[in-house]
């Protein structure tokens, strides 16, 4: 089909081609970005902890009148209090494993700090410098957190020890994942090296290398490091504890349940809420509620925006249908077939969602740019702008169907009727 | 050329049954020049549009350049539409947004021509009605007589075994329908069978042969007392 005449039609409608064009426009633009803001927090919220996230759940409590952690005297009584914890919960025959933990990934309680292959150093981004959160936990945390080693050993019982919370005692072994081991030894030795954490002068020397432990918070600010983490085989001891829990397979909420009752026997003095038990899934389900919530908030943006375009563009061709009726039974009169007259209208569509998509492309990017001025979004990748493309033009062509077929049913004789 | 053997067309609503044509006989010999007479509605135009394929009959049978016609589907009619005829209406029906050039060209690009095929039609088209010169020009910036020239150039330019006007001076004053009549007659002396739908008289009267309708039946004027009586109103009618 010729397209000189088609758009010679066209311009004889210049308000409406040009307000569909500039709405088809808006509506790429607008797509792109938020289709593209879906991609990626879909991304961020499936990317794996590097945890066996099933069966896992955390226990969080507090002790009333509990002795205090600032005297050696009292970290001793708080650690004693957490051991006899510890016992009671891996007794409990629902329960795998257990593990004293001062946070796990996406908590958003975070002990972050920094590691250097120097003794007193201060903390720089330059090579030999990492920034990290530290997990303080035990020898079953491998079991319980379903952390996979690839280098060294785990700690064993020997390595662990206990501090007061506000205490910085040296810590001879740790444990460090991957991402973490190839910033600080690119050439993949890390095992048996030694590092020094927060500018300290005690040397810790890595035993092992786990695969992926995310860091607990979750905000952009860690994007740099969300996956250098530093496991230490220390307890923890203040006022509060936090235990993780592995299940027995099939029994997460039965050993869930039996946890308060349990610890409520060993130490009736404590506080154990509705919020103390929560499974990793609720964890991870209140971490990325926000990314969720705004992926939502996107896809019905771009739902609303399509559903509007498509409608007017239905009712724009809809009422050139009727505009042209007469015009199109002198078509079908003088020899257009059903089909001729159904592909006038769909490539009439897609001259005009194709001029609109070549002005979204541009808005497309400069909404981005803003976005990424503004708000430190991303560059907007050149598949996202296909893809809206590609969806634009498909709406189109679906929107201007059902009027398209009714132009296509006019029939010939309708050229012989009286004006 | 176009033959129609015991044809009719019948309007069914629920209640009644209403025969447009009714055992309706005509044959036109290729290169004849047919003038369709008769009162408003006699069936004149319902014949045009079945002679034009623009409507399905009911009964009887169709034969139009030897091709029986009854069973075409849609596709196969739309075919024969463009290019065995050639359509001449009362009210041009140009399309508004094409230039004269382009609104020659429709039939032709539905033929599939070749564009060197298709221009070298339409000017030759434009040239033989007059308006060569005015192919950039679009429909509203012509007079009616101008405006039905294009639409006989756009029925010449795809060379149709049959033309079939409906009143094509309907809307023309009278010196423009001359004008407009003179070239039906040029046209018709170059070979073409033309088919003309008309309720004048006058205009019939140039025709090689005239055919009247009345109650949708082919009349033979010199026995039949309808036609006097319908050609008695008329007049009174005219006078």
């Amino acid at each position: 089909m010729k397209l000189h005449p088609m758009i010679a039609a066209l311009r004889k409608h210049k308000a409406g081609v040009v307000l569909i064009a500039l709405q088809i426009a808006l509506t790429l633009a607008i797509v792109c970005n938020a289709i593209f803001i879906i991609g990626q927090r879909i991304s961020r919220v499936n990317r794996p902890t590097g945890l066996d996230e099933s069966n896992l759940f955390l226990v969080s409590q507090q002790w009333v009148g509990a002795p205090s952690a600032d005297s050696a005297d009292g970290v001793a009584k708080l650690d004693a209090m957490q051991k006899e914890d510890l016992v009671a919960l891996r007794n409990l025959p629902s329960v795998a494993s257990v593990a004293p933990i001062n946070s796990l990934p996406l908590l958003n309680s975070s002990w972050i700090g920094s590691v250097s292959l120097k003794p007193d150093a201060k903390f720089s981004d330059k090579a030999g410098n990492a920034r990290t959160a530290y997990y303080f936990t035990d020898e079953q945390a491998m079991s319980t957190l379903g952390v996979k080693l690839v280098a060294g050993r785990w700690f064993n019982a020997g390595d662990v020890q206990h501090q007061g919370f506000r205490d910085n005692p040296p810590h001879p072994v740790v444990i460090v994942t991957k991402a973490m081991a190839d910033k600080l030894f690119p050439a993949g030795d890390a095992v048996g090296k030694a590092v020094y954490a927060d500018g300290s002068s005690s040397p810790s020397t890595i035993v092992g290398v786990v695969a992926r432990l995310q860091v607990p918070a979750t905000g952009s600010w860690v994007n740099d490091f969300a996956w250098n983490a530093t496991l230490i085989p220390t307890r923890l001891n203040s006022n509060g504890s936090r235990y993780a829990v592995r299940a027995k397979p099939g029994q997460l909420e039965a050993a869930m349940k039996a946890v308060a009752p349990t610890l409520y026997r060993v130490n009736p003095l404590r506080v154990l809420d509705d919020d103390s038990v929560k499974s990793f899934a609720d964890i991870r389900a209140k971490a990325y509620r926000a990314d969720v919530g705004m992926a939502i908030l996107m896809g019905v943006i771009c739902l609303v925006l399509l559903s509007v375009t498509a409608a007017g563009i239905v009712g724009l061709t809809s009422f050139w249908v009727g505009q042209r009726h007469r015009q199109i039974g002198v078509r079908r009169a003088l020899g257009a077939r059903k089909v001729d007259i159904l592909h006038y209208f769909q490539l009439e569509n897609l001259l005009i969602a194709g001029s609109g998509a070549l002005i979204g492309i541009g808005l497309a990017l400069a909404l981005n740019l803003w976005l990424m001025r503004h708000y430190e979004m991303d560059r907007l990748p050149l598949p996202y702008t296909l893809i809206g493309v590609l969806a634009v033009l498909v709406l189109g062509q679906c929107a201007v169907f059902v009027p398209a077929r009714r132009a296509s049913n006019v029939p010939p004789v309708t050229a012989t009727r009286a004006v | 050329m176009l033959k129609m053997t015991h044809l009719s067309k019948v309007y069914r609503t629920e209640v009644v049954e209403t025969y447009a044509l009714r055992d309706f006989n005509i044959d036109v010999k290729e290169g004849e020049f047919v003038a369709v007479t008769g009162p408003s509605g006699s069936g004149k135009t319902t014949f045009l549009t079945i002679a034009g394929l623009l409507e399905t009959f009911t009964g009887g049978e169709y034969h139009l350049d030897g091709i029986e016609v009854s069973n075409l589907n849609d596709n196969a009619r739309s075919k024969i539409r463009n290019e065995k005829i050639g359509f001449i209406f009362q009210a041009f029906n140009l399309i508004p947004d094409l230039n004269v050039f382009d609104n020659v060209e429709v039939p032709l690009r539905y033929r599939g021509m070749k564009a060197p095929e298709r221009k070298q039609r339409i000017m030759d088209a434009l040239e033989r009605v007059g308006l060569a010169s005015r192919y950039k020009h679009y429909p509203a910036e012509l007079s009616g007589g101008q405006q039905q020239r294009v639409a006989i150039a756009r029925a010449l330019a795809g060379s149709p075994r049959l033309l079939l006007a409906d009143e094509p001076t309907g809307n023309l004053d009278t010196q423009m329908a001359r004008g407009v009549l003179e070239l039906l007659e040029e046209i018709h002396r170059d070979g073409a069978t033309i088919v003309m739908v008309t309720h004048d008289p006058e205009l019939a009267a140039r025709a090689q042969r005239n055919v009247h309708i009345i109650d949708g039946q082919v009349v033979d004027l010199s026995v039949d007392p309808r036609f006097h009586a319908a050609h008695h109103a008329a007049s009174e009618a005219h006078g």
